[in-house]
């Protein structure tokens, strides 16, 4: 799963983890964070840790920066294991969530404040400083205290504040989700510009989907304390490999189907209706013949088929369109009482909308079946 | 002043708030109307008549006798001979006594503040349940006269006290430590006295504290000590200034707790007031005496905020 050519290549990761297990409490209110994470991030990835809160995204964060200590596994930093050593010893910076400027301090003390305790000379931390200033565009505001200054603009400072160190890796933690949408998206394209900008290592974490798709080189995403897939986005949203993945990611139609024969990394499957079509397998699944396997397409990757026999089309009835802007989202019955739901792009040209009831053929786009593990 | 900047800033974010409010509360200040009524008659009268008496000439048998005198604040900061009053020098007692005081009062707030702190910082840190407990468990002393307390501490560590008995018994000592009247007692006594004082507000402070900055200062690579002294410090420098002034001025008049644990050797500045309108029979210079005293605490207090607002320019500079 995921790709570790990177890893390969030569000259250690910029993070890796073995088996890293985070527990909280004990005994009986023992509380599994982290629950045996292996993984390597690559020195100038953009890497996102995503999933629902309570995953264990801030936890692995958490035992990355050095505020809490793994109950068992190893972490290396840069090559180097860090065990024991304290936040102030590893060459890792955070942008908090509420991006906990220095309220007593401005603008410009807070990005030098890093450089300060490193005890750096104070003309490099000048330097410094107006450098970051210029790179998040807040030079203006250098002497303000961050209570009179916007939320998005704070968001920089954070920013600012933990790259002014230039430490190997940054970790940012849902920096984002304090923001309206609109900024949200402006400081997307901030990240990912400041990420190749100074090409620093950025570890993300985030429960938003789409942050994680537009952003990442690479995505893990996470449930109950375990990495459940590890890839780029277009293979996580492509080929997810467990339903709760798909679930989370997109929108999915989930479905029962058979499997007629098996060819490798592809399948046969008999879908609802009995149309026979190809599927890519997940990494470690080899279902046999015969075998029942729930697979996954998804909206966008099947469309209105013209009235006229296709070989492998899905059948169903039409039962509503709803209209969304750049798309209609045609929801239809396939037999067997299965929901199906098939995204059509709106392209300008007026094509009238399926009306309901009417039976409707589907095409799924070849590659578009994907079998999941569970 | 220092504290009144401090919230100012802290409301500074938007949002409504009560004195956005449009203007139909016209009449919400009579709702502060009773306790306005009782500080005037109860501290501004009184002060007044404090005032008044400071330049009147002292009765024979206690009072004052209503003539024009500047006598009582002569007598502040002068003494004439006994045989001839036209002999005049500088009042050394006094100073003495002042000095000795706002000393006493200075050392049992530096006592106070390093006591304070670490006691405040740990019921901040305590989980919402048993942070009341330990407030609670602070603010017990109050719950005593004062009399009964200082009575408490002389059973403590007199010389056939529980300390000296223990101390005894256990052939640590010979003969019993002597630690009532001196300036060890006064100073226990005192920083019992005033402890919960420095704490409450301190406690307030590092309460509104968020953790989250300590930890960003430990990620930016500060040790613990330098986290105290660039993060923690100057964000709970207003509950300090406000633990400062409500264990100094108290302080400085202090007079039971140096009597009866100093023995009454070294005279205080509330013992000497106490004295003019006492035996000395000579209220004019005990109003006098009190009036210099306000005078001085309202000084040190400007002072100290200058100081103090003047070092947070100094640190944003």
């Amino acid at each position: 799963m995921g790709d570790r050519s990177g890893a390969a290549a030569g000259g250690q990761a910029a993070i890796e983890t073995r088996d890293l297990t985070k527990v909280f409490g004990q005994g009986q209110a023992a509380f599994r964070a982290l629950d045996r994470v292996t993984l390597t991030i690559e020195k100038g990835e953009f890497f996102t840790l995503l999933g629902p809160s309570g995953c264990g995204k801030t936890t692995l964060l958490r035992l990355i920066a050095g505020f809490e200590q793994p109950t068992a596994g190893d972490l290396l930093i840069d090559g180097k294991a860090v065990a024991g050593q304290g936040p102030n010893q590893r060459p890792v910076n955070t942008v908090f969530q509420n991006y906990a400027l220095f309220p007593h301090m401005t603008v410009a003390d807070n990005i030098g404040f890093g450089l300060k305790m490193l005890k750096k000379p104070k003309s490099e931390i000048a330097a410094t400083t107006d450098a970051m200033l210029r790179l998040v565009k807040m030079t203006a505001m250098a002497d303000r205290k961050p209570a009179a200054i916007s939320g998005g603009q704070q968001q920089r400072v954070a920013l600012a504040r933990a790259l002014a160190p230039r430490p190997r890796v940054l970790l940012l933690d849902e920096p984002l989700s304090a923001l309206d949408l609109k900024l949200r998206k402006e400081m997307q394209g901030e990240l990912k510009r400041l990420q190749l900008e100074t090409g620093i290592t950025f570890v993300f974490v985030t429960h938003d989907q789409e942050e994680a798709l537009t952003m990442s080189d690479r995505i893990a995403v996470m449930a109950e304390g375990r990495i459940l897939q590890l890839g780029s986005p277009a293979e996580i949203y492509n080929h997810p490999a467990e339903r709760f993945v798909a679930d989370f990611i997109g929108d999915t139609n989930f479905l029962d189907a058979e499997v007629t024969a098996r060819n490798g990394r592809t399948v046969m499957v008999r879908l609802p209706g009995g149309a026979v079509r190809k599927a890519s397998l997940p990494e470690g699944l080899a279902p046999a013949a015969g075998e029942r396997v729930t697979i996954v397409i998804r909206p966008e990757h099947a469309s209105l088929a013209p009235d006229r026999d296709g070989e492998g089309d899905l059948e169903g009835t039409v039962e509503n369109t709803v209209f969304f802007g750049t798309d209609t989202h045609i929801l239809l019955r396939l037999p067997g009482d299965t929901p199906f739901t098939l995204r059509r792009q709106n392209t300008g040209t007026a094509t009238s909308p399926p009306e309901p009831g009417r039976t409707a053929r589907i095409r799924v786009a070849e590659g578009g079946i994907q079998v999941l593990r569970a | 002043m220092a504290l009144v900047n401090r919230a100012g800033e802290r409301s500074s974010t938007p949002g409504e708030t009560l004195t956005d409010r449009p203007p139909s509360h016209r009449w919400n200040w009579l709702l502060c109307a009773p306790a306005l009524t009782i500080l005037v008659l109860a501290a501004s009268g009184p002060l007044l008549i404090v005032l008044v008496y400071s330049f009147l000439a002292p009765g024979s048998f206690g009072g004052v006798s209503w003539e024009v005198s500047l006598e009582g604040w002569f007598r502040v900061f002068f003494s004439r001979d006994i045989f001839d009053p036209e002999i005049v020098s500088l009042n050394r007692a006094h100073a003495t006594i002042f000095w000795r005081s706002i000393s006493l009062a200075f050392q049992t707030t530096v006592i106070c503040a390093i006591l304070g702190f670490p006691t405040a910082w740990f019921i901040a840190t305590r989980p919402a349940g048993s942070r009341e407990i330990w407030l609670f468990l602070i603010t017990i002393p109050f719950w005593t006269n004062l009399l009964i307390r200082t009575f408490a501490i002389q059973e403590v560590i007199r010389n056939q006290g529980l300390i000296n008995t223990i101390l005894i018994q256990a052939g640590l000592v010979e003969a019993p430590l002597q630690m009532m009247y001196t300036d060890f007692a006064i100073l226990l006594g005192m920083a019992y006295v005033f402890l919960p004082l420095m704490v409450l507000p301190l406690f307030a402070a590092m309460d509104k504290l968020d953790l989250r900055l300590l930890e960003a200062g430990y990620d930016l690579y500060a040790s613990r000590w330098q986290v105290l002294k660039e993060i923690v410090f100057p964000l709970v420098k207003p509950g300090f200034i406000a633990g400062s002034i409500l264990v100094f001025i108290p302080a400085i008049g202090a007079y039971v707790t140096p009597r009866l644990l100093g023995g009454g050797r070294n005279m205080m500045l509330g013992n000497l007031i106490e004295l003019q309108f006492g035996q000395g029979r000579n209220w004019p210079l005990g109003a006098a005496l009190a009036l210099t005293l306000l005078i001085i605490v309202l000084v040190a207090l400007v002072a100290y905020i200058r100081v103090i607002n003047r070092q947070e320019v100094a640190q944003r500079g």
